[in-house]
C-alpha cells in the first residue's frame, strides 16, 4: 500500500498560522519523528492527520486515497495521547479492546486480541487492574496496546515520553522502537527531544515557526544540517558570523578553508557552524588553527566541555580523547577541520552570534 | 496519639488555664442550641397531642406518625391520603430533578467547549439568576401559564388550539389534563408543577455539573474518535460513565431541595395533588392548627430528604476512591 501523504498543508487559527505549507511524505512502515520546539507546529500537524483538526488548507492522502475531510472515527488511526488519555471507568483490558468494541468484535474474540496486545506490551499480569492503579510507565503501555488494537493504517504518538521520567524514558525509546520494527507499522512521533528522535527514528522532520527545515535521516540531519536553526536545534554548535571569500569563510583577520567549498559569492554575509566534538584540542597540521584561551571547563565524565575565547569567538569544544588536564586561563590552539564547517546564509533577522 | 501523649498538649497544661476555653465553650453552646434545637423541637412536638379546641400538650404518643401511615381511624378505616401526598412531593421531585439535569448537561457540556470568557460570562449570568426567589419565579410562570393571559391565550389566537382540535390531539390533552373543553390549560395540571420546579433548580443543575465536566479530559474524546467512535458513541461509552457519579449526586441534591417545594406546588398543583410540604404548613399555621401532626409530617420529610442525601453521599464517596 502506498503510503501517508501530505500536500501543502496549512493551519491558521485567526491570524496565527501554526503549520504553514507542510508537504511530507512518510515512509511505509518507518517511524517518522516530528521533532521541533514547543509551539513549532508538529502537535497540530499530527492530529491533522489523526483528523481530530480540519487543515485550513492542502490535502492529506493515504494509498492514493484523500483522506483530508474524513472525520477521525472513519480514519482509526491509532493515538497515543500525551496524558495517554486512558478511560478512568474501564480497567487496563476494556481500554485495550475499547476499538474492538466500538467495531462490534464479539467479547470474547475482542478480549482474546486485548491479552495479545497486553502480551506484546508485557503486560498480561495486570488485564484486570484499574487505570488508577497503574504506574506511568504501564499507562503509556496500556495507550500504546490500545491504539494498536484496530490494527491502523498509520500510528501517532504525542510526545509519548513526556510522562515518564527520565531513566524509564530511555528504556520505553528503545522499547517502542524494537515494538515498531516488529509490527512494521507506518509510525509518527511527535517529540521535543532531539535524543529520542535520533533513538528512534529512520526519519526525522524538523519544523520551526510552523514550517518544516529538512527531513532526513537522523544521521544526515545531524551531519549535514541543512540550515542554521537544524544545526542549533540538533546537537549542539558553536555559531560564527562572516563573508564569504572564494568559496572559503572570513571572519575579521581570519580565513577559514571550507572543504567542499562554500557555493556563495563573495561577500555574502554567512553563519557558520562546527560541532562541539568535531573542533580539535590536539594539533592535526590540517585544517584551520586558531589560538585560544580555556576559560572554563565543564567535565561530565566521559568528556569535557571546554569553553574556548578565541579570535573569531568564543566556542565550545567537547574532548573525549586528549584526556590533557587543562586549567583556566591555559593558552592552546584549536583545530577546525575544514570539513567540519557548515556554511548557512546569514538571514537579516537572525542576530550576530 | 491521645492529646495527652503529645509534647504540646503537657505544655499548654502547665500554662496556667486562660479564660478563652470557656469562651469558646459558651460559643459552641449558643451555636449548638440555635441549630440543634428546633429539629429536637420538632422532633418532641411531633409525639404530643392536639387538644380540640385548643393548643397542644405534651405527650409520647405515636398517634402522629399512625395517622401519617394508616390514618388516625385505624383499625376501623385506613387512609393513606397522607402517604400520597409524600408520594406526590416525591413524584414531583424526582421527575423535575431528572427533568433539570438531563437539559443541563448538553447545555453545560457545551458550555465548558466555549471560550474562557464566554464561559465565565454564561456563569455569573446563571449565578445571578439563583438571587431570583421562587416566589418571583412562580409568579412570572403563573403569568405565563394562567388561562385568561400567557400561553393557552397565544394557543387561541394563534390558532394553534383550533389546529389540535382539528388534528385530535386536543383530546389527547384533554386526557392528560392539559385542556378544557374549550381551550388548552396548564393550570393547575402536573405538567406546570414540574415544569416550574425543574426551571427552579436549573442554574444549580449547571453550578453542580459545570466542575466535573469542565474537568472531563478533551483527549478522552479524542481517544474514542481516533479508535472509531462516532460522536454518538462518544457521549455514550466515554462522557456518560466518565461524569456518570456528578450526574447522579446532581439529581440526588435537586430531588432533595425539592422535596420541600412550597410555592410552586401551591400555586401550579391539583388541590388533590399537593404535597407533605404543603400539609406541614396547613396543619401548624393553617385552618386546623395541629402542631404535633404538622411536626410529624415534617419529621417524615426530614428522614425522607436524609436517607436520600446519605445516598448521595455514599456515591460520591465511591467517586472519589476511584
Amino acid at each position: 500500500m502506498a503510503g501517508l501523504s501530505l500536500k501543502y498543508i496549512r493551519k491558521s487559527y485567526g491570524d496565527v498560522r501554526a503549520v504553514e505549507n507542510v508537504s511530507l511524505d512518510f515512509t511505509d512502515g518507518g517511524l517518522t519523528a516530528l521533532l521541533g520546539p514547543s509551539g513549532c507546529g508538529k502537535t497540530t500537524l499530527l492530529r491533522m492527520i489523526a483528523g481530530l483538526e480540519d487543515p485550513s488548507a492542502g490535502s492529506i492522502s493515504l494509498g492514493g486515497r484523500d483522506i483530508t475531510r474524513l472525520p477521525a472515527h472513519k480514519r482509526k488511526f491509532g493515538m497515543v495521547f500525551q496524558s495517554f488519555a486512558l478511560f478512568p471507568h474501564l480497567n487496563v483490558s476494556d481500554n485495550v479492546s475499547y476499538a474492538l468494541t466500538i467495531a462490534g468484535t464479539p467479547r470474547g474474540q475482542a478480549a482474546a486480541r486485548a491479552r495479545e496486545l497486553l502480551d506484546l506490551v508485557q503486560l498480561s499480569a495486570f488485564a484486570e487492574r484499574r487505570i488508577g492503579e497503574l504506574s506511568g510507565g504501564q499507562r503509556q503501555r496500556v495507550a500504546i496496546a490500545r491504539a494498536l488494537a484496530q490494527e491502523p493504517d498509520v500510528f501517532l504518538l504525542d510526545e509519548p515520553m513526556s510522562a515518564l521520567d527520565a531513566k524509564l524514558r530511555e528504556d520505553m525509546q528503545v522499547e517502542l522502537r524494537q515494538l515498531q520494527q516488529r509490527l512494521g507499522i507506518t509510525t509518527i512521533v511527535v517529540t521535543h527531544d532531539q535524543h529520542e528522535a535520533m533513538t528512534m527514528a529512520d526519519s526525522i522532520v524538523v519544523m520551526s515557526q510552523g514550517r518544516v527545515e529538512q527531513m532526513g535521516t537522523p544521521q544526515a540531519i545531524y551531519h549535514h544540517p541543512e540550515n542554521a536553526f537544524v544545526a542549533d536545534f540538533i546537537g549542539k554548535a558553536n555559531f560564527f558570523d562572516g563573508v564569504t571569500e572564494g568559496g572559503n569563510v572570513r571572519i575579521g583577520q581570519h580565513l577559514l578553508q571550507v572543504t567542499p567549498p562554500a557555493n556563495f559569492i563573495d561577500g555574502s554575509p554567512v553563519r557558520m557552524a562546527v560541532r562541539p566534538e568535531k573542533a580539535m584540542l590536539a594539533g592535526a597540521d590540517d585544517g584551520n588553527r586558531l589560538p585560544a584561551k580555556v576559560t572554563f571547563v565543564r567535565d561530565v565524565g566521559p568528556v569535557q566541555d571546554i569553553h574556548l575565547d578565541t579570535p573569531i569567538g568564543r566556542m565550545i569544544v567537547s574532548d573525549s580523547e586528549s584526556g590533557q588536564p587543562l586549567r583556566v586561563g591555559d593558552a592552546l590552539q584549536v583545530t577546525l577541520p575544514a570539513d567540519a564547517i557548515h556554511v548557512f546564509p546569514r538571514l537579516s533577522d537572525q542576530a550576530a552570534a | 496519639m491521645t492529646a495527652v501523649d503529645s509534647p504540646k498538649a503537657n505544655l499548654s497544661a502547665e500554662t496556667p488555664p486562660t479564660r478563652r476555653p470557656w469562651g469558646t465553650w459558651a460559643l459552641a453552646l449558643v451555636i449548638g442550641f440555635l441549630c440543634v434545637t428546633p429539629f429536637i423541637l420538632v422532633i418532641v412536638i411531633s409525639f404530643g397531642q392536639k387538644i380540640d379546641g385548643a393548643g397542644w400538650a405534651w405527650d409520647f404518643t405515636f398517634a402522629n406518625y399512625q395517622r401519617f401511615f394508616i390514618g388516625a381511624l385505624w383499625p376501623e378505616e385506613v387512609t393513606l391520603l397522607h402517604l400520597q401526598r409524600l408520594y406526590y412531593a416525591l413524584y414531583y421531585a424526582v421527575i423535575a430533578s431528572v427533568l433539570a439535569v438531563l437539559t443541563a448537561f448538553p447545555f453545560t457540556y457545551l458550555l465548558t467547549r466555549q471560550s474562557r470568557r464566554a464561559q465565565s460570562i454564561w456563569l455569573v449570568f446563571i449565578l445571578a439568576s439563583l438571587s431570583l426567589s421562587e416566589v418571583f419565579i412562580v409568579m412570572g410562570w403563573d403569568v405565563l401559564l394562567s388561562n385568561r393571559s400567557g400561553l393557552p391565550m397565544l394557543f387561541e389566537v394563534s390558532g394553534a388550539t383550533d389546529w389540535l382540535k382539528e388534528t385530535g390531539w386536543f383530546e389527547v390533552l384533554r386526557e392528560w389534563g392539559l385542556a378544557n373543553p374549550r381551550n388548552v390549560k396548564f393550570k393547575t395540571s402536573e405538567f406546570a408543577t414540574v415544569l416550574t420546579m425543574s426551571y427552579l433548580v436549573w442554574p444549580y443543575a449547571v453550578i453542580l455539573l459545570y466542575p466535573a465536566l469542565s474537568r472531563l479530559d478533551p483527549s478522552l474524546t479524542e481517544a474514542a474518535r481516533t479508535m472509531g467512535a462516532g460522536p454518538a458513541r462518544v457521549m455514550s461509552s466515554v462522557i456518560l460513565p466518565t461524569v456518570k457519579l456528578p450526574l447522579i449526586g446532581a439529581v440526588l441534591l435537586l430531588f432533595v431541595f425539592l422535596l420541600g417545594s412550597y410555592v410552586t406546588v401551591v400555586v401550579f398543583a391539583e388541590p388533590a395533588k399537593q404535597t407533605t410540604a404543603v400539609a406541614v404548613y396547613e396543619s401548624v399555621r393553617g385552618s386546623t392548627l395541629d402542631a404535633p401532626f404538622g411536626a410529624a409530617q415534617a419529621v417524615i420529610l426530614l428522614v425522607t430528604a436524609a436517607a436520600f442525601l446519605a445516598l448521595a453521599q455514599y456515591l460520591t464517596k465511591r467517586s472519589e476512591i476511584r
